[in-house]
């Protein structure tokens, strides 16, 4: 799941958890020049395609902006 | 800080030579308050009409209802900064206030043009859908107003919000002069240092992200309406109305602001039941999980500094902003603050929790009930008699007013008319209450 705010999704059981931009534009920003934005997307979606092959042991945050070890699923903390 | 509220209670509002208030009848001189309304060359027409208690009379569309009050003495105006006014603090001197009558902002101007708002709340000034609310037991003066088509939404919101308010000074000007029938002194005066120190979090919503602007009209803090961090406000203050203007709720407008009965308990109270610290006013709908906790963080440590024991919290939206309230909650008990939230709530379908984010640190609620009026059932408002406003409704895609109509019809706002979507009493005027 791509959220913008991570830790609902979190505590709501969403296993693969991602960041997404904000509420309001979560897999880009309109602020951003049109290539820019498009390689935002295509960082966050990819980085979510990419979570499916990784198994996790519950709900897990993954950030397309530090991709490597993905983080703790935090409990509304 | 110190104010002095002068109140001339208002039985009856009637058209007149010449405004002037005498003994609770408010005369109002119609062709000079419409000709300095008309003075804004952004204001397209403007009529003014009558609403009283228990008439068959709608009012549709409704933006605003706004209490007059006049600053007397002192520095600034009440509602600053709104609109262009003046953004002198205030808080301080002597105010006067007009009580029980309501200056309606009727107008189809909608509150930005990004979609997903619409101006759907109307009122009634008889039966069971008006009884919902504590306009109806006002006076209403309504001010019928349309902006120059070919403005922008915001430039249009700011017209015919400004025309509003210039009908509710036009108003005030007829008791500046006067001796108040009633006066109380609002001070936070040094108290007894046993008493437990309270602080009231006034979550308000912003329009920022929703509408892509920072300056989209909504409930203003001396006109601002961005994201901000949060605003620390003497009672004062809000009593002259720099927390002030509307924002799609029945319950989040001007008037139900200048008389929250929530900060006006807390504020009487001062002194004899607890210390009462103010206000702090967070903005809500942030749109990143950082910038929600961040501001959850900020309002518990202020709240602390402030040496806050207790919180009394209540908010004026739905759906994400519930995060940002809520982990303000959560951060204030983690700092040894006890909270007490009052909400609404949405309907537990299929189980589901009747409020987003339920976390064990906000244990102490008090409901007022759902805030979708479908849940609770309430049956469509009956025919009237008279419409004040437009007389058929448009139904737009995403209307929560007339779906069964389909798209693109016209309703007859006459009515009948099913109610709008949402109820959400924000600040506890009703006494409606959860469903066990």
């Amino acid at each position: 799941m791509i959220s913008a705010i991570y830790d609902f999704a979190l505590t709501t059981g969403a296993n693969r958890v991602i960041k997404g931009a904000r509420i309001e534009h979560v897999c880009g920003d309109p602020t951003l020049s049109a290539e820019k934005d498009y390689a935002l997307g295509m960082r966050i979606v990819t980085t979510a395609l990419e979570t499916l092959t990784i198994a996790v042991p519950g709900p897990t945050l993954f950030d397309p902006m530090a991709p490597g070890k993905p983080q703790e699923g935090a409990h509304a903390s | 800080m110190r104010l002095e509220l002068g109140t001339f209670p208002v039985t009856d509002v009637v058209f007149g030579a010449q405004t002037r208030y005498d003994a609770g009848r408010l005369a109002v001189d119609r062709d000079s308050v419409l000709a300095a309304v008309r003075q804004d060359p952004r204001i397209a027409t403007a009529e003014l009409e009558l609403a009283r208690p228990g008439e068959s009379v709608r009012i549709w569309p409704v933006r605003d209802v706004i209490e007059p009050r006049i600053k007397v003495q002192g520095p600034g105006v009440c509602y600053p900064g709104i609109c262009g006014r003046d953004i002198a603090t205030v808080g301080e001197g002597r105010t006067h206030r007009l009580a029980g009558v309501g200056v309606v902002e009727v107008s189809s101007v909608n509150w930005h043009d990004a979609g997903g708002d619409y101006v759907e709340t109307y009122l009634d000034m008889a039966g069971h859908y008006g009884e919902m609310y504590p306009y109806r037991e006002l006076v209403n003066l309504c001010l019928v107003v349309e902006p120059d088509a070919t403005l922008g939404e915001e430039i249009k919101n700011y017209a015919v919000h400004k025309a509003a308010l210039t009908v509710s000074d036009r108003l005030g000007e007829a008791v500046r002069s006067l001796t108040p029938p009633e006066r109380e002194v609002f001070e936070l005066t040094p108290v007894d240092p046993a008493l437990p120190r309270v602080i009231y979090l006034w979550c308000v919503h912003s329009p920022q992200a929703m509408s892509g602007s920072p300056t989209a009209f909504c409930t203003a803090t001396y006109g601002l309406t961005q994201l901000t961090p949060p605003w620390y406000l003497h009672p004062n203050e809000i009593l002259d109305g720099a927390l002030t203007g509307p924002y799609r709720t029945a319950f989040a407008m001007s008037w139900t602001v200048a008389n929250n009965p929530l900060l006006l308990d807390l504020y009487r109270r001062h002194g004899r039941d607890w210390n009462f610290l103010g206000v702090i006013s967070l903005r809500t709908e942030w749109t990143t999980q950082t910038e929600k906790q961040l501001m959850a963080n900020q309002t518990a440590k202020l709240a602390k500094q402030l040496g806050a024991q207790g919180a009394v919290v209540t908010w004026d939206a739905g759906g994400n902003e519930f995060i940002e309230v809520v982990r303000s909650i959560q951060a204030c008990e983690r700092l040894g603050i006890k909270t007490v939230f009052l909400t609404s709530e949405d309907d537990a379908t299929d189980g589901a929790p009747t409020m987003l984010e339920p976390l064990p640190e906000a244990d102490a609620i008090v409901s007022t009930s759902f805030f979708k009026n479908v849940t609770l059932g309430v049956p469509e408002a009956p025919a009237v008699g008279r419409v004040i406003g437009l007389p058929t409704k448009k139904i737009l895609r995403g209307s929560t007013i007339g779906l069964h109509a389909g798209a693109d019809a016209t309703l007859p706002t006459a009515g009948p008319l099913p109610v709008p979507w949402r109820y959400d009493d924000h600040y506890g005027f009703n006494s409606l209450s959860c469903i066990e």
